[in-house]
């Protein structure tokens, strides 16, 4: 009989598509909306993600999340080279600069200066040059994604796509001259500003209105020590704020939930997405088994027990609950895959959230097929004499 | 000849149905309505009783009481020398299934499934094996004419082949009883006359007992016996020549 009830939801078309559609697009709004929220979140400690070889990210108190910055003075790298259980410590500044392109236009850029001996803090990969560059005259890398976008240099040529920076091209930053090394792949930050990487003691020439140019010290603890009781040992030391880089992530997303409506925002879209799939599943399943409520009634006359009738409903709930999610997450994968091309923030589909999607659909389909059930339970087998 | 059997398993020779002073009401208080007011009444094995009587006389609550779909308030009713009231739910679902075939007014074949599909319904509800239950069907049809039409769905046919499905399905689990609620009601006059031949033919024959409401005066003739009711209560009981 559970094929029966395969046969009977698939020979009905019109129903079967419109559950099937239904509990895709809740699934597609499920999915897609807590990715892109995931994504952006990623993207508010993207500087942590993207400089992973220290521990210990030290700053001011007052900093709340990886895009503040309140400058300390040089001298902060030296107090916390000295505290017990540190094996090394680098300044990393990270400020903001206008950017003039060869057209004479002015972009915002995020400059981030890193530790002129060591370069720690500099990117992952490299995609055209060599990190090392960093130490030319003059040098700086760019990003990607900035030098593609919005450092790129307009074509003479109206209609024409801008012309991408590239190893050789000059930029201006706060009047002063710089030369693209090399293009780099890093993490786009929350504000989506081309980065553009150079030395510390470059970025005090490109800065020149900062007396204090120290933004983050960066901290490796020794091995054997635990970062977290270093981290501690540097507070009490120094008094300024030391954090792991786990506890930094957290504290700028608890900033970003705190601060922001973003949570709140894609979590309403969320909830809709799971109204109306609910609805939408629901009013069509009943109707579907409203349909056939008089075939059910002949089953019973016929000695179909209720459990088996049960089966049945919750054979053709799981059913398009199976397919209709496939489809959605089917279609949100494709969509993600299609992020990954272009400059736009990368959607990223992880498995607890595919996972956590569907069950919610379990959950749609479940009470879709309660909803159905309690009609067939409570029928009477007597109904089918009437005509 | 088929033995009727009681739910352990025991043969039973008796009548099939056996009714003494059956009543049931719906409603309460001043809307109570009294459907049936001491029913008796007996089917034989391979017996074809007709009930006849105006609309909301009672015949199909009789049926559904005999059925073992609704409950009497009073009265007994035994099927095959059993009180299906005793049963428990279960029981009682199980025994109808194994024991009794229907036919309706309607036809009430599943429009998305074969007509094979459809008549092997009572055969997978029983537990038997798809492909085994598919076979039996196909041999049923074949027995109401329809051969070779298994995979069809029930639009293609007419509404005097549909109800010849129907009667395959009735019979498929080869039920000691078959409850006919009009059966021609739907059908023109040859159809109809066509319909209850064959219904009589295989339903009666190996003993099983046919119990028809109908309104049809014009299959009359193929009763054994004719229960006139009215009211709640038969008035007459006539047997045909």
């Amino acid at each position: 009989m559970y094929k029966i009830a395969i046969t009977m939801l698939l020979g009905d078309k019109g129903k079967y598509l419109g559950i099937v559609s239904g509990i895709a697009l809740a699934s597609i709004l499920m999915i897609q909306q807590p990715s892109i929220l995931l994504t952006m979140l990623s993207h508010t400690y993207s500087l942590i993600t993207d400089i992973s070889l220290p521990d210990i990210w030290v700053m001011d108190p007052q900093v709340r999340s990886s895009e503040d910055s309140r400058a300390l003075l040089d001298t902060e790298v030296y107090r916390v080279r000295g505290v017990q259980g540190v094996q090394w410590a680098v300044p990393l500044h990270k400020g903001s600069q206008s950017v003039r392109l060869s057209n004479g236009e002015l972009e915002n850029a995020t400059i981030l200066g890193l530790d002129d001996a060591t370069l720690i803090g500099g990117p992952g990969e490299v995609a055209d040059g060599t990190l090392a560059d960093l130490r030319l005259p003059d040098a700086v890398i760019v990003d990607e994604s900035g030098a593609r976008n919005r450092l790129a240099r307009r074509s003479d040529i109206p209609g024409q796509p801008p012309i991408p920076l590239k190893v050789g091209d000059t930029l201006e930053i706060n009047e002063k001259r710089a030369v693209v090394v090399g293009i780099a792949r890093a993490t786009p930050t929350f504000r989506s500003d081309p980065i553009i990487y150079t030395t510390y003691n470059k970025a005090k020439n490109f800065n020149t209105s900062d007396r204090k140019m120290v933004t983050f010290v960066l901290a490796k603890a020794k091995p054997g020590e635990n970062p977290e009781e270093v981290a501690r040992r540097i507070t009490a030391a120094t008094g300024l704020a030391a954090l792991t880089a786990d506890q930094f992530k957290q504290k700028s997303l608890d900033f970003m939930f705190q601060h922001t409506g973003m949570l709140i925002n894609f979590g309403f879209v969320v909830v809709v997405g799971f109204v109306v799939g609910t609805a939408v599943t629901g009013q069509i399943f009943y109707n579907f088994t409203l349909d056939n409520l008089r075939y059910f009634g002949v089953f019973k006359a016929m000695g179909a027990t209720n459990r088996l009738l049960l089966g049945m409903i919750l054979l053709q709930a799981l059913l398009v609950g199976l397919i209709g999610f496939g489809i959605g997450a089917g279609l949100t994968s494709l969509f993600a895959l299609s992020t990954h091309s272009g400059d736009n923030i990368k959607l990223e589909l992880g498995l607890p959230l595919l996972a956590g999607s569907g069950a919610a659909v379990l959950l749609i389909v479940l009470v879709a097929a309660f909803i159905s059930a309690r009609k067939v339970l409570k029928l009477e087998p007597a109904v089918v004499f009437k005509s | 000849m088929h033995e009727t059997t009681n739910i352990q398993g025991h043969p039973v020779h008796a009548p099939v149905v056996v009714c003494r002073g059956l009543t049931k009401s719906y409603g309460s208080g001043e809307t109570k309505t009294l459907a049936l007011r001491g029913i008796d009444l007996s089917v034989s094995p391979g017996e074809l009783l007709m009930l006849v009587g105006p609309s909301g006389c009672g015949k199909t609550t009789l049926i559904s009481v005999i059925a073992g779909i609704l409950d009497q308030d009073g009265g007994t009713c035994q099927l095959f020398g059993q009180d299906v009231s005793r049963f428990s739910p279960r029981e009682r679902v199980r025994f109808r299934g194994k024991n009794i075939g229907f036919v309706f007014q309607a036809f009430n074949l599943v429009p998305t499934l074969t007509v094979a599909e459809n008549v092997a319904i009572p055969l997978l509800i029983g537990g038997s094996r798809r492909d085994e239950a598919l076979r039996r069907a196909a041999w049923q049809l074949e027995q109401v004419g329809l051969g070779g039409r298994e995979r069809d769905l029930p639009g293609q046919f007419s509404g005097g082949q549909q109800q010849r499905v129907a009667i395959a399905r009735a019979l498929v689990h080869d039920p000691r009883l078959v409850v006919c609620d009009e059966p021609t009601s739907a059908l023109d006059h040859k159809t109809g006359t066509k319909v209850l031949e064959m219904l009589k033919s295989l339903a009666v024959a190996d003993n099983r007992a046919l119990v028809i409401v109908t309104h049809d005066q014009r299959i009359f003739q193929y009763a054994d016996r004719i229960a006139h009711m009215d009211d709640g209560m038969i008035q007459e009981t006539v047997r045909q020549q």
